[in-house]
């Protein structure tokens, strides 16, 4: 038993650093986990990397962008980069909390409908099919809009609409796996139905959910900054979209308050995009061999 | 649902052909769909705190009376469920409800405001797919390593960009700047022009938010083409009519640009059919008296009816889009059928 264990578990890890060369191998994929990295190094060192508090008025009000304030200052003379920085850690958090919930729901959902099928499996399609028609953005608008702006419901909003992508991706591989050989052998050994479901479906079908989880962390980022742009953000924080909310009355004095955000959520949006197509890439069982 | 069947069957009788037959079950399944898509709305929306007879009424402290008496007139003091069913009877007589916040029929005001909405997603639309496809097709047929990344990266970047965050830049840019386009509006509020100077005036708005919304779309265009004409090489049949020596020109005239546009126009179809959503926030910054400003306001005042209405309009426009897109597929395709 324990043999067997280490030879699947090498197998496993060979098949690992097979993907991570894989995924390396991608530019795009390369210059996108870069930009994150970047972007959560800011992140956690924002007090360390922010040369002014990010709230202090000072007299210094729309000031161009200089040595003295890297991105200007804005209508209140708070300094633009420092608010910037401080702003990755809002944008951020809502790209992983909202995608990492669309993510988790999909994947029960999703694993489930198609492990079981059936009558379930009909319905809860149907469902999906409905979700995924909804344009999602509206009805985040009407439900930030009734249940107030907070941080914490715009996170659990955004991940509550964008799951049914996910479970269908998810659906999918779930009809394929529970075909396969070790499924039937793992069932004929009496391994109750949750424990296949968990420990063999799930893990080995997991990977589309992953890639598109990328894609649709950008995607939240970017219904972040679209809701707090309208006025709907979290009034006590300040993500891009926000700084962007802010800087649009003086815009034509001083252009800096919404250019420099904007090109900040450009860049996230780009970077988990580049990281999505370059795992889909990866996990593409038609790439398996040479490029 | 003894009548739809009665009808099927009359239809069946009549010897309707398979596609005829394929279009009626789909619209017909069109139906729950979006009566579906309504409940969910519906729900969320009264769920929501706060008393709506309160907020029509339009007075911080209503007196009980008042409120007594507007919950009567909107039928607010009955169940959700009856209230639902009163909506969907609402529904199929073709009446939205009233809206307390313009203190008009919804109807009236949808009605309002779709055509400029329709012009701009309609024309940006049209404008996303000709350059996005021909981006692609230009770029396939060269097969220059250097070009395709260009346009591919280029293409990754105006997808990331925020549609209201491009917006602003081309204000920037082309009226604050250059001062070569108006900033907001349809019209020229100073001047009343008629005729053909009226249509040009009308173009002149429409420039900027029609280029913000067709910039962020032809990456989309730009990328299912290019991809489809990628698989179309791939493709058994086409190495072998290189094999047997028909010219890379014809056969990529003939047979895989034919193959390879199939997929776009389902991107065109769910295009328009998400039109008025992907366009509230472009309209709001341009000022564009389309639905997105109209929607923003049901948002902000919580005007119930205006807000399921316009939800409605939205989930019959993209079942719509879908099911055209689904026609057009099979008229196209000869290989599908049904």
């Amino acid at each position: 038993m324990t043999a067997e264990n280490r030879i699947s578990l090498s197998r496993h890890e060979n098949k690992l650093t097979k993907s991570v060369k894989m995924y390396l191998r991608d530019i795009k994929g390369v210059i996108g986990l870069f930009i994150l990295l970047v972007f959560i190094v800011m992140a956690i060192f924002a007090p360390v990397i922010a040369p002014y508090s990010p709230d202090t008025m000072t007299d210094d009000v729309l000031q161009s962008p200089s040595l003295n304030h890297l991105f200007g200052t804005d209508h209140l003379g708070r300094d633009l980069f420092s608010r910037v920085i401080f702003g990755t850690r809002i944008s951020l958090s809502v790209g992983f909390v909202a995608a990492g919930l669309s993510a988790i729901i999909g994947v029960f959902i999703g694993s489930f409908s198609g492990y079981y099928g059936g009558a379930t499996d009909d319905i809860i399609s149907k469902v999906i099919d409905t979700f995924l028609m909804i344009p999602a953005f509206f009805l985040i608008l009407i439900i930030v809009s009734i249940f107030g702006s907070n941080i914490m419901y715009i996170m659990l909003v955004i991940g509550l609409t964008t799951w049914p992508r996910n479970a269908r991706l998810m659906r999918a591989q779930a009809l394929s796996i529970k075909e396969k050989t070790f499924i039937t052998v793992a069932r004929s050994t009496g391994e109750s139905n949750m424990r296949i479901l968990f420990g063999h479906v799930i893990p080995n079908g997991i990977f589309p959910v992953i890639a598109n989880s990328a894609l649709q962390m950008g995607g939240a980022i970017l219904t972040e900054a679209s809701l707090s742009f309208i006025g709907l953000g979290d009034p006590n924080l300040t993500s891009w979209g926000k700084l962007i909310y802010q800087g649009r009355p003086y815009m034509t004095y001083a252009p800096w308050t919404i250019v420099i955000p904007g090109i900040f959520v450009v860049l996230a949006v780009l970077a988990f995009s580049f990281i999505g197509d370059g795992l889909q890439f990866t996990f593409n069982p038609k790439n398996k061999g040479e490029k | 649902m003894y009548r739809l069947s009665f009808l099927c069957s009359f239809l069946e009788v009549k010897g309707l052909s398979s596609l005829g037959r394929f279009i009626i079950r789909r619209t017909l399944s069109i139906i729950p769909m979006v009566l579906l898509i309504v409940a969910i709305n519906f729900f969320i929306i009264h769920l929501a705190p706060g008393n709506p007879a309160q907020l029509i009424s339009g007075l911080e402290q209503p007196s009980p009376e008042v409120i007594e008496a507007l919950e009567e007139q909107y039928g607010l003091n009955q169940p959700l469920i009856v209230q639902l069913g009163l909506y969907y009877r609402n529904i199929f007589q073709g009446n939205l409800g009233y809206s307390f916040i313009y203190g008009t029929s919804v109807n009236g005001l949808i009605f309002e405001r779709a055509g400029a909405t329709i012009l701009l997603t309609v024309t940006a639309a049209i404008i996303a797919f000709i350059i996005g496809t021909l981006i692609a097709v230009w770029v396939g047929r060269r097969k220059t390593k250097v070009l395709d990344s260009i346009f591919s990266v280029l293409a990754y970047i105006f997808y990331a960009m925020p549609s209201f965050w491009l917006a602003l830049v081309l204000i920037l840019t082309f009226s604050s700047t250059f001062k070569l386009f108006p900033t907001s509006g349809m019209f020229n509020v100073r001047e009343s022009y008629e005729g053909f100077a009226k249509i040009g005036d009308v173009l002149y708005h429409l420039a900027l938010p029609c280029a913000t919304l067709a910039l962020i779309q032809i990456p989309v265009f730009f990328r299912v083409t290019r991809s489809s004409i990628d698989q179309v090489h791939q493709d058994e049949y086409i190495t072998t009519f290189t094999a047997i020596g028909i010219s890379r020109k014809k056969i990529f005239k003939k047979y895989v640009l034919k193959n390879a546009i199939l997929p776009t126009i389902t991107i065109f179809g769910l295009t328009l059919g998400y039109a008025i959503s992907g366009a509230a926030l472009v309209e709001i910054v341009f000022a564009w008296p389309g639905m997105g400003r109209l929607m923003l306001d049901a948002v902000f005042r919580r005007d119930y009816n205006l807000l399921l209405g316009i939800y409605f309009v939205m989930a019959v426009c993209i079942c719509l889009a879908i099911l055209i897109t689904d026609i057009v597929y099979a008229l196209v395709d000869p290989r599908i059928r049904y």
